[in-house]
C-alpha cells in the first residue's frame, strides 16, 4: 500500500461508555482502525460486540467517551464530534450514505421521493436536476419501473434497494452498512451484497457491518470484533 | 414539489380526521373570539352613534299637567339649549279583529316639524302624523297585529273607544332607551289629544343641555336646578333623568355582557390549544422515526423545524379560512339583534379590522404556542434516539414516573377484578381493557378531561345564573305583590275607595300608598342622585323585601326610610342607623337609613318609608292617589280581567280614575330580555362542549392509532368487531362520565362568577344564587352522547383494522 495515501477513516483510541440505570457499560475498549480509500471493509462479529455502536462512531450518529474519529472526505479533514449537530448533520448527508438493516424510508413519499430527500435537505443539487438522479439511481438498483409507489407496495429486498439508492443521492465518497441483508433471504441478500461490490468498483469506500462469518471472504479486508475490541489475528491482516 | 414540502402536504391530508379535528378546534376559538371581538366594535360605535344621532335629551323630568308659558321659562334657562314639551298617556289599544290590549305609551308632540330632541327614524309610512293620526314605534308590532293603513282601537280613560288610522312606522332610539322594562310607544299630534279627551296640556319635559353635554354630573345638577324651578312655579315633579348624549344609557350592561361573551371566546381558544397541543404532541411522536432519518440524511434541526412550523400555520391558516367570514357574519348578525333589542340602527354590514386581525394573531398564534413544546421536543430527539426502536415508537417518551403509576392502577385493577370475581360480579375483560386505556396516557388524559370539564361546568353554571335570574326577577316581583294597581287624578279617602272596592267581587284587600319625590344630597349639599320614596303601610302584606341590611319600615318610623342596596355607590360607607340629607318637598331634612334592601335600580334609586308618616308630610293622611289591590287569584288573565272591572266600575262610580294596571306587568319582559342572554350564554356554554367532545374524539383517535398492534393482536385472538367498537366507546364515555364529576365540582365557583358578573351588568348589585339540577342533568345526558359520538369515528377506525394491517404497522 503507498504510504502517500492517508486514510478515507481513522479512529483513534474510540472509547465508547454506556451510561444507564443498571451502570457503566463499556462497548467499545479503545478501538484504532483505518480504513483507505476504495476499501470495502467488514466488521464482522457476534450480536452485542458493539459492532453498530463503532458504526454509530464513525457517522457521528452517537457520541464517543473517549478518542478521536477523523474522516478526510471532499478535500477536508473532519473531526467528527468536533462538529455541531447541524454542521454534523449536513456534513454527514454530503459525506456518508447510510443503510440500515431495516430500511426507513418514509412511508408517505413514494420511492423517487424518498431518494430525492437527501438532496433536497443538503442543497447540492437543483430540485429539477434531483428528480433526474433520484430515477438514475433508481435505475441502478434495478427499480425505475417502481419509482412511483409508496414503500409499503414493494418487497423488503427492494426497500432495502432503496435505501442504498438514497444513500448514494448526494454522490458520498462513504457508505457505511450496518446488516443491510439481515432481514432478508439469502438470495435477496446476494443481490444486495453484488451492488455494494459494483458500488465498490465504481470507486465509493464501504464500511459493512455483519455477523455472518461466512462473507468475511468477500470484502477487500474485514476486522473481527468481539466484546468491543478488535480480534488480533484480525489486525494482523492490516 | 420538493420532497420535504410534498412530506407536510401529505402529513396534511393523509389523516383527514386529525387535521379536520385541529383545524375546527382552531376555527371554533377563532369564530368565537372574531365574532365577539367584531360585535364590541360595532356596538360600541353603532349604538351610542345611532343613539346621539337622534339627539337624546339630557334631562326628562315627569311632572304635573303645565303649558307653553312653564315651558318657556325653562327654554330661558341658560343651562338649557333646547326643551320640549309632550304629552305621555297610557292607554290600551288593540288591533281592530283581536280581543287582546296592548299597553301604549302614546307620545303626543305639538309639532313634529320643530322636533329637536328624540328624534324619529322612519320605517315606513308617513313619519308626521296629522290630526287623528296615529305612528307606532317599530316595538309595538311585536305585540300588536297591525299594518300602515289599519285603524286600531284605542281605549280611554272613561273606557270609550276611539278609532285612530296608523299612518306610519317608526323606530325611536332615545325615548325610554335606559328602560327596558317599558312599554312601546306611539306617536300623536296634540290637537289629536282632544279626541282621545285628554287636555292639551304636556306632562313631561325633555331637554338638551347647552354645554357639558357628557358631563353627568353638570346634567344632574341642570337636572336638579329645573325640577326645583318647577316645584316654585306650583307643579309637582314625579320622575327626573339624567343621561349623557354620547353614550347609550344601556352601553354599560350591553359592553359587560359582551365582556363575559369574550371571557367565554377566550376560553374557548384556551380550551382548544390544550387540544392542539394534544393532537401535535402525539404527531410529533409518531414522526420521531421520520426526523431521525431526515436528520440521518443530512437534515438539519432549523430545516425540520420548519417543515413542522409550517404544518402547523397551515392548521391556522385552513382554520382562519373556515372562521374569518363565518365570524363576520356572527358578529353582524349578534350586533343586528342586540341593535335590534335596544332598538338602534346598525350603521351596515362592514369587516371590523381589528377584530380581523385578532383572528389571524389567535389563529395562527396559539397554534404555534400550542405546538412549541412538542416542536422543540421532537426536533431535539437525536438521530440515535429515533432510529433505534425504543423511543421510536409512539409509546416511547413516556417518563418513568407514568409506568409505575400505570402498574399500581393495573395491580387496583386486577385486586379489583378478583374481589368482584369473588362476589359474583365479573366485568367483561374489554371494559377493563378499555378502563385500563383511559388512564393510560396521562397527560393527554388529563388535558382532555381539563377541556370536557370546563364545557360541562359553563354549561351546567349557565342553567344556574338562568335560574338565579329568574328567581332574582321573582323576589323582584315581589315588591308588587298587588293584583291590581289603580292610580287616581286626585286623592281620595282609604275608607271610601275600600268600600267601594269591596264591592267587586274577588277582590280581598285594598290598601292606599302615598309617595315622595326626594334628592338624596351630598355632605357639601350638592344633590347626589333622586331617589322615589315609595309609602305602603308598613306592615303591607303586599311587599316582600329582600332585606340585606338593618331592618324594614315601621309604623313609628319618622324621617326614617329603607332604601335600595344600590345607594352605597353614592355612599360607599353608608350603613344601617346612618343619617342621609335629603331635599324633599322643597326642604333639606335628615332622614336615617334604618335598613338597605335589594332591587334593580335601572330606573333611579328606590326607597320605602311608612304610608303613616309620609301622607302626614303631604298633608293627606288617611287618603292616597294610588291604591293597591289584592284579589282571590293571582294569575295574569286574572289580574288583567279585575284591573278591567275595576278601572270601569270606579270609572262607573263617577270617581276620576287615572289607569287600573294589572300586577307585575313590567316584568314579563325582564324575564324576556334576560331569556336572549341565556341563550347568548348557551351558545357559548355549547360551543365550549363541541371544542371538549373535538378534544375527545381526537384523543380517542390518537389512542386507537397507538395501540394499533394491540389492537391488532385482540383480533388475531377472536374479538369482534363489536367488542373492538365496545371497549374504544366505553373508553370514550368513561373519560366523559369522569368529566361530569369534575364539571359539577368546577360548576359552583363558575356560577358564582358568571352570576356576580351578570348581575352587577344588568342590577348594579350582586343576586342571591340558586342552583338547580336541571343543568346537571342535561349536561350529564349530554355528556354521555357527546362522548359517544366522540368515540364512534375512532371506534370504527379501530374495528376496520385487519390483523394484516396491523403487522404491517409495525
Ligand atoms: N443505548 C445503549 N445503552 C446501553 N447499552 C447499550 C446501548 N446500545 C448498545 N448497548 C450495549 O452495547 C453492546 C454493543 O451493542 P451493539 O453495538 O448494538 O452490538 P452489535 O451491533 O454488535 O450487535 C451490547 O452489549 C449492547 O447491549
Ligand atoms: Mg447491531
Amino acid at each position: 500500500m503507498a504510504t502517500d495515501v492517508l486514510p478515507i477513516i481513522e479512529l483513534r483510541g474510540v472509547v465508547k461508555v454506556y451510561t444507564s440505570e443498571a451502570g457503566d457499560f463499556t462497548a467499545l475498549k479503545g478501538i484504532d482502525a483505518q480504513v483507505m480509500p476504495g476499501e470495502f471493509l467488514g466488521i464482522v462479529g457476534k450480536s452485542g460486540a458493539g459492532k453498530s455502536t463503532l458504526l454509530n462512531m464513525i457517522s457521528g450518529v452517537d457520541h464517543l467517551t473517549r478518542g478521536e474519529v477523523i474522516v478526510r472526505a471532499n478535500g477536508k479533514d473532519v473531526s467528527v464530534h468536533t462538529l455541531n449537530e447541524n454542521d454534523l448533520a449536513l456534513w454527514r448527508g454530503r459525506t456518508m450514505g447510510i443503510v440500515y438493516q431495516s430500511f426507513q424510508l418514509l412511508p408517505m413519499l413514494t420511492l423517487v421521493e424518498n431518494v430525492m430527500l437527501p438532496m433536497d435537505l443538503c442543497g447540492l443539487y437543483h430540485p429539477r436536476r434531483s428528480r433526474e438522479r433520484a430515477l438514475e439511481l433508481l435505475t441502478l438498483v434495478e427499480l425505475e419501473e417502481h419509482a412511483n409507489k409508496l414503500p409499503a407496495f414493494i418487497s423488503g429486498g427492494q426497500q432495502q434497494r432503496v435505501a442504498i439508492a438514497r444513500a448514494l443521492a448526494n454522490d458520498p465518497p462513504i457508505l457505511i452498512a450496518d446488516e443491510p441483508t439481515g432481514s432478508l433471504d439469502s438470495v435477496t441478500a446476494d443481490h444486495i451484497f453484488e451492488l455494494f461490490e459494483h458500488l465498490r468498483e465504481n470507486g465509493k469506500t464501504i464500511v459493512m457491518v455483519t455477523h455472518d462469518k461466512s462473507l468475511s471472504p468477500r470484502f477487500s479486508r474485514h476486522l473481527v470484533l468481539a466484546d468491543g475490541e478488535i480480534v488480533p489475528n484480525g489486525k494482523r491482516e492490516i | 414539489m420538493r420532497p420535504r414540502w410534498r412530506k407536510v402536504f401529505l402529513d396534511l391530508i393523509d389523516n383527514k380526521l386529525r387535521t379536520l379535528l385541529v383545524v375546527l378546534s382552531i376555527a371554533v376559538g377563532v369564530f368565537a373570539v372574531g365574532m365577539i371581538a367584531g360585535t364590541y366594535v360595532i356596538i360600541s360605535n353603532d349604538m351610542s352613534a345611532s343613539y346621539a344621532a337622534n339627539r337624546p335629551a339630557n334631562v326628562q323630568i315627569r311632572s304635573d299637567d303645565f303649558d307653553d308659558e312653564l315651558l318657556t321659562t325653562i327654554r330661558r334657562d341658560r343651562a338649557v339649549a333646547e326643551a320640549e314639551g309632550r304629552r305621555v298617556v297610557n292607554l290600551r289599544v288593540r288591533a281592530p279583529d283581536s280581543q287582546k290590549w296592548v299597553s301604549l305609551d302614546i307620545v303626543a308632540i305639538k309639532d313634529f316639524d320643530k322636533n329637536q330632541i328624540n328624534l324619529l327614524n322612519p320605517i315606513s309610512g308617513k313619519i308626521k302624523p296629522d290630526k287623528r293620526e296615529l305612528l307606532l314605534e317599530r316595538e309595538a308590532l311585536k305585540d300588536l297585529d297591525v299594518q300602515v293603513g289599519d285603524k286600531v282601537e284605542v281605549q280611554l280613560a272613561d273606557g270609550t273607544i276611539k278609532r285612530l288610522p296608523v299612518v306610519g312606522i317608526v323606530q325611536d332610539p332615545t325615548t325610554g332607551a335606559g328602560d327596558f322594562l317599558g312599554q312601546p310607544f306611539g306617536y300623536i299630534t296634540m290637537d289629536t289629544l282632544p279626541y282621545l279627551r285628554e287636555p292639551e296640556r304636556y306632562n313631561r319635559i325633555y331637554a338638551t343641555v347647552a354645554e357639558g353635554q357628557d358631563d353627568l354630573v353638570h346634567i344632574r345638577q341642570v337636572t336638579a336646578d329645573l325640577k326645583d324651578k318647577i316645584e316654585k312655579a306650583g307643579y309637582q315633579v314625579r320622575r327626573t333623568n339624567s343621561s349623557k348624549t354620547h353614550e347609550h344609557p344601556l352601553a354599560s350592561v350591553v359592553n359587560a355582557i359582551l365582556g363575559i361573551l369574550m371571557a367565554l371566546g377566550v376560553l374557548i381558544v384556551f380550551l382548544s390549544s390544550s387540544l392542539i397541543a394534544n393532537t401535535l404532541n402525539a404527531l410529533l411522536n409518531q414522526h420521531l422515526r421520520h426526523i431521525g432519518v431526515m436528520k440521518l440524511v443530512g437534515g438539519r434541526r432549523n430545516q425540520i423545524f420548519s417543515m413542522y412550523i409550517v404544518l402547523i400555520l397551515t392548521f391556522g391558516l385552513l382554520a382562519l379560512l373556515i372562521a374569518v367570514p363565518l365570524g363576520g357574519q356572527g358578529a353582524y348578525a349578534l350586533s343586528r339583534l342586540i341593535a335590534d333589542l335596544m332598538s338602534f340602527t346598525l350603521q351596515g354590514y362592514r369587516i371590523v379590522p381589528i377584530a380581523f386581525v385578532i383572528q389571524a394573531l389567535i389563529g395562527l398564534l396559539i397554534p404555534l404556542a400550542a405546538g412549541a413544546g412538542p416542536l422543540v421536543r421532537g426536533t431535539h430527539t437525536s438521530v440515535l434516539q429515533a432510529i433505534s426502536g425504543d423511543s421510536g415508537r409512539g409509546d416511547g417518551s413516556k417518563p418513568k414516573g407514568e409506568e409505575k403509576r400505570e402498574s399500581r392502577w393495573e395491580r387496583f385493577q386486577v385486586r379489583a377484578a378478583a374481589a368482584l370475581g369473588r362476589r359474583g360480579i365479573h366485568i367483561p375483560r374489554p371494559l377493563l381493557i378499555s378502563l385500563r386505556n383511559t388512564f393510560r396516557r396521562r397527560s393527554r388524559f388529563i388535558l382532555t378531561l381539563f377541556t370536557l370539564t370546563m364545557g360541562g361546568a359553563i354549561f351546567i353554571s349557565v342553567f344556574n345564573v338562568r335560574v338565579s335570574l329568574h328567581e332574582f326577577i321573582g323576589a323582584v316581583g315581589k315588591y308588587f305583590l298587588a293584583d291590581v294597581t289603580l292610580d287616581f287624578d286626585q286623592p281620595y279617602r282609604l275608607r271610601e275607595i275600600e268600600q267601594y272596592a269591596r264591592q267587586v267581587p274577588g277582590v280581598v284587600d285594598v290598601e292606599g300608598w302615598a309617595y315622595a319625590s326626594a334628592e338624596a344630597l351630598y355632605a357639601d349639599g350638592s344633590t347626589a342622585d333622586n331617589i322615589t320614596i315609595l309609602a305602603p303601610p308598613a306592615e303591607s302584606p303586599l311587599v316582600a323585601p329582600i332585606v340585606v341590611a338593618g331592618r324594614w319600615i315601621r309604623p313609628d318610623d319618622k324621617r326614617a326610610l329603607a332604601v335600595t342596596e344600590g345607594i352605597l355607590a353614592l355612599y360607599p360607607d353608608l350603613k344601617p342607623g346612618d343619617a342621609i340629607r335629603l331635599k324633599i318637598n322643597g326642604q333639606e331634612e335628615t332622614w336615617e337609613v334604618v335598613g338597605l334592601f335589594k332591587f334593580i335600580d335601572r330606573e333611579g334609586y328606590l326607597a320605602y318609608a311608612p304610608y303613616e308618616y309620609i301622607s302626614r308630610q303631604n298633608n293627606q293622611a288617611n287618603q292616597a292617589y294610588s291604591f293597591r289591590i289584592a284579589t282571590e287569584k293571582h294569575d295574569r288573565p286574572y289580574q288583567t280581567a279585575m284591573s278591567a272591572t275595576l278601572d270601569q266600575y270606579f270609572r262607573d262610580a263617577g270617581f276620576k280614575v287615572r289607569q287600573a294596571q294589572p300586577g307585575l306587568s313590567s316584568l314579563d319582559k325582564a324575564s324576556e330580555s334576560l331569556d336572549i342572554l341565556i341563550v347568548f350564554l348557551l351558545i357559548m356554554a355549547l360551543l365550549t362542549a363541541t371544542v371538549g367532545s373535538m378534544g375527545l374524539t381526537g384523543t380517542m383517535g390518537m389512542n386507537v392509532l397507538e395501540r394499533t398492534r394491540e389492537i391488532g393482536i385482540m383480533r388475531a385472538v377472536g374479538a369482534t368487531d363489536g367488542t373492538i367498537t365496545r371497549m374504544v366507546m366505553i373508553e370514550g364515555v368513561v373519560i366523559g362520565s369522569i368529566s361530569w364529576v369534575f364539571a359539577v365540582l368546577l360548576s359552583f365557583p363558575i356560577t358564582v362568577l358568571l352570576s356576580t358578573i351578570i348581575s352587577v351588568a344588568i342590577f348594579q348589585n350582586p343576586i342571591e344564587l340558586v342552583f338547580t339540577w336541571t343543568g346537571y342533568l342535561i349536561w350529564l345526558a349530554l355528556v354521555l352522547v357527546l362522548s359517544a359520538f366522540a368515540s364512534i369515528l375512532p371506534a370504527r377506525n379501530a374495528a376496520r383494522l385487519t390483523i394484516r394491517e396491523v403487522l404491517a404497522y409495525e
